[in-house]
């Protein structure tokens, strides 16, 4: 059996070889190295989420109807009976009650999307506080936020084609949204929609939006992304002997492969058990859009949150003059406002290279308590976007907590421009003393916990050197190799002390204990 | 492993198979090199000393040298596989014999069920093969040289000759005829697709179409039902949804209006909208003013009308002044009577254009009222 499979995976190869020369290539890519961290999987959970995406939507596109045309309901669902309603919103009730399987698909879809939009955050995050944007990695910095944008785009998109009260409600909005735009908002507005709202063709719209659009080009800047990490090969932190122009890590085959196929399956698993335990969008509780009816606590996909929640904090700020109205209390918290955030996100790793100076190429990752303003800056980010998150739930915690919705509100309009530049000083002052602390460990190495006597009568505690592993993942900067190999010979000529390490540094299970590492790779590791 | 650093440092087994990655026998080239690869470093956890007790990242393989311990951790990978098929049984069967239809008893668990089998299986396959890759494949540190992103400056020159050489070749540089005549041509193909905008565009009067709604004079105020709204329908306090008695009516965007009953002595009315209300009775657009959505949470305590979407709040006893949020306007008002059988009936359209601002809206509509 075996040799039977072997003969034919190598007959295969060598016709394929044959004609595309392929070996060459299946060998390099075979031996790929990739550096190994928890956090890089973060990337990979968005990917993961994408491809499920495209696995369950293709399915629903097999029974979705977009069209706004109105029917009367005649499916299983026996409440909604009769009621005149657009196809798009009855098909997705069939989707959901008259298709085996087809809830699950539509749950699992929702849920993806939300996680694919959470792991794409938290990704960039990752991104932002270790550096790894930098040069050589600005381009795929750009198209990542290119993918964020997108997803906002096709997230929304997706959640307006069931055409229930919700979602009908959101399309309002942006339609709204577009007439607020000075001198062309009309314009806009009428020819995206096709008319005075409702319009009647905006579902047809942004279904190919969906299902078509988008996806391609989310599709193709993703593998271009890939493509990209594969050239430029992947960051690393710091460690032993890991430099600036080497990868330490797995080999892609055969371990790395297993685990990153098993985790999709796992991503997968986590997204079926979502789809099918914890129920998501249930359109057939709120109805079909009907213009003047609305539920209250409507909220978007969490998402597109924080633009609810800078709407929501927004004074009502109104001009009308010379014949005109211009709304800037619609036109700034929903278009100039993640027109500008968006902008600065895309040109921060050019700001940061310009401001520093720094044109070098950077393959080691940053601690993120070695850039106190860059750490303090993404806090500071961070801050300003979450209180605008619990701003577009301002309705939901007042009637929780019963709390006045008006002192929420103006609380968290002072919130939104004293808490960040707080965050930004306090999280530099952190950063600031953690380095202090690591500098302690270089300078003074480990407590010891072991106190000894001098003959003079002082007292003094026993200090053991660093680990060299720790050691290298501290020392990232001349001052602080200097510190440590000052440290280490200081420690030598005092000779071993036997103690226990006490604190942080005594790991789990034990320390693991290394050869010091030679003066050539602390070289290597210079920024 | 409690060992102290000290111990550890002393240690005769870090003197065995432990080597340091970076010696030269190990750093092994770019993927590029004739040797087609990066080439295994024995790892460090590979040692006796951190057996058993080691969390490090690379912690793959370490039982094989183990043939019990190898032998176990291969079961429970095949357990895992096994799983799936347990899943994928569970899924087919459920999916064909569960309850499905709406309204049968059990029809609720379908769902669930079918999630819960689908887990199961993915589970099996996913956690079975990062076991297994944890356990039992080689997966060894491995370091491999960066190549330089940047080209040799050599290759950089000859590139930018080529390309020079390439476009003098062609002529164009010489050519200023067929230079600027192509920037032309293959310009005006930007503008090529601009007509095809129009065919989305709307060439109607906007600031008409966004100021009429479904209402008009003598039209009946009708409920949700389409039934006619009566003088004495409604309490002091209650509200009603109310639409143009006019064809579609019930479903147009921009007609809906709310009918408020309050005591008439709480009601503040400008002087000349003195007769647009009857009896404590007060009609409203419930298109909020800011981005649309349905004004329709009425507090009669306050006399507060709420929008469930940004929160904005509304005086409907002082002209639906705008109190609170970012709508920065009043609700438009529509001006009713009673018709002889004693049925509400609209005076004409609403006050001012309903809903959100637009560009094309004359400021001379506001304010009025509230001030």
């Amino acid at each position: 059996m075996a040799t039977l499979v072997e003969k034919g995976a190598s007959g295969t190869a060598v016709w394929v070889d044959d004609r595309l020369g392929s070996s060459n290539f299946v060998k390099r890519s075979l031996n790929k190295v990739f550096p190994d961290h928890w956090s890089f999987m973060l990337g990979e959970i968005a990917l993961y989420s994408f491809i499920v995406l495209l696995l369950s939507g293709t399915y629903l596109t097999l029974f979705y109807e977009g069209s706004s045309r109105e029917v009367i309901y005649n499916g299983s669902y026996i409440p909604l009976k009769g009621i005149p309603m657009s196809a798009a919103y009855a098909s997705t009730l069939h989707i959901s009650f008259d298709v085996r399987g087809g809830l699950i698909m539509r749950q699992i879809h929702h849920w993806a999307a939300l996680l694919f939009m959470a792991s794409i955050v938290v990704h960039l995050m990752r991104v932002f506080f270790t550096g790894a944007f930098r040069k050589p990695r600005e381009l795929n910095w750009l198209i990542g936020v290119g993918l964020l944008i997108l997803g906002i785009v096709e997230g929304f998109a997706g959640y307006s084609l069931p055409d229930d009260l919700l979602s009908g409600t959101g399309l309002r909005i942006a339609y709204s949204i577009a007439l607020s735009i000075p001198v062309v908002g009309t314009w806009a507005a009428f020819l995206v929609f096709g008319g005075e709202y409702p319009g009647g063709a905006i579902i047809e719209r942004l279904y190919p939006i969906h299902i078509l659009l988008v996806p391609g080009i989310i599709l193709g800047l993703i593998t271009f992304h890939m493509m990209l990490i594969w050239f430029q090969k992947h960051t690393q932190f710091a460690g032993p002997g890991r430099t600036e122009t080497n990868v330490v890590g797995s080999r892609i085959y055969p371990a790395y492969a297993a685990k990153a196929g098993g985790f999709f399956f796992l991503v997968f698993a986590v997204m079926a058990a979502l789809g099918g335990l914890a129920q998501i969008n249930p359109i057939w509780l709120y109805g079909p859009y009907d213009p003047s009816q609305v539920s209250a606590g409507s909220q978007p996909d969490w998402y597109v949150g924080f633009l609810d929640g800078s709407t929501r904090l927004m004074p009502n700020w109104e001009l009308r003059t010379l014949g005109h109205t211009f709304s800037p209390n619609v036109l700034l918290p929903t278009q100039i406002l993640p027109g500008v955030l968006f902008v600065l996100l895309m040109l921060y790793p050019f700001i940061e290279a310009k401001l520093t100076g720094d044109k070098g190429y950077h393959n080691l990752l940053d601690r993120p308590r070695d850039r106190p303003v860059r750490t303090g800056l993404g806090a500071m980010a961070i801050s300003f976007y979450v209180i605008l998150m619990i701003a577009g739930g301002n309705d939901i915690i007042a009637s929780i907590f019963h709390l006045s919705i008006n002192e929420i509100t103006y609380t968290l309009r002072t919130a939104l421009f004293l808490v960040p530049p707080l965050v930004f000083v306090l999280t530099k002052r952190v950063c600031l003393s953690l380095q202090h602390a690591d500098d302690d460990l270089l300078h003074h190495g480990i407590e010891s916990g072991t106190i000894r006597r001098l003959p003079s009568g002082e007292f003094i505690e026993e200090t053991v050197a660093l680990p060299s592993q720790y050691g290298v993942l501290l020392a990232t900067t001349p001052e602080r190799r200097e510190l440590l190999a000052r440290s280490e010979a200081e420690h030598a000529a005092a000779g071993a002390i036997a103690s226990k390490p006490r604190g942080f540094f005594r790991a789990k299970g034990g320390v693991v204990v290394e050869e010091p590492t030679d003066q050539r790779q602390l070289e290597g590791t210079v920024d | 492993m409690s060992d102290s650093i000290r111990d550890r440092l002393s240690s005769p087994e870090d003197d065995g198979p432990a080597q340091p990655l970076t010696t030269a026998g190990f750093v092994q080239t770019d993927s590029r090199s004739a040797h087609g690869g990066a080439q295994v470093a024995p790892s460090t956890h590979a040692t006796p000393a951190t057996e058993g007790g080691d969390q490090g990242s690379h912690s793959g393989g370490r039982l094989r040298d183990d043939p019990q311990r190898a032998k176990a951790a291969e079961r429970a990978v095949a357990t895992l596989f096994l799983l799936s098929v347990v899943g994928v049984i569970g899924f087919v069967v459920s999916y064909i014999a569960a309850p499905f239809d709406f309204g049968k008893n059990g029809y609720q668990y379908y769902t669930p069920l079918l999630g819960i089998f689908m887990t199961l299986a993915l589970t099996g396959v996913g956690a079975g093969a990062v076991l297994w890759a944890k356990t039992l494949m080689v997966d060894e540190e491995t370091v491999q040289e960066r190549h330089d992103l940047a080209s040799d400056p050599a290759d950089r020159a000859s590139a930018a000759a080529l390309l020079k050489s390439g476009a003098e070749a062609s002529g164009l540089p010489r050519r200023s005829l067929l230079r600027n005549s192509l920037l032309l041509g293959a310009g005006s193909l930007a503008i090529l697709p601009i007509p095809l905008v129009f065919g989305f565009a709307k060439f109607q009067h906007k600031e008409r179409i966004l100021s009429d709604t479904g209402w008009k004079a003598g039209a009946r105020l009708l409920d949700e039902l389409g039934r006619a709204v009566k003088l004495g329908d409604l309490e002091v306090g209650g509200v009603k949804s109310v639409f143009p008695d006019v064809p579609g009516g019930r479903r147009m965007a921009d007609s809906a209006a709310l009918l408020i009953r309050m005591e008439p002595d709480v009601l503040h009315t400008v002087p000349d909208r003195k007769d647009w209300v009857q009896d404590g009775h007060i009609v409203y657009s419930v298109i909020c003013t800011h981005l649309g959505c349905p004004v329709k949470l009425y507090e009669a305590q306050t006399h507060h009308l709420f929008c469930p979407c940004h929160q904005s709040t509304f005086d409907a006893a002082n002209g639906a002044k705008a109190l609170f949020g970012p709508a920065a306007r009043n609700l438009p008002q529509l001006a009713i009577s009673v018709d002889s059988d004693g049925y509400f009936v609209a005076q004409g359209d609403f006050s001012e254009p309903v809903g959100p601002s637009f560009w094309e809206r004359k400021p001379s509509y506001s304010d009025k009222v509230g001030k």
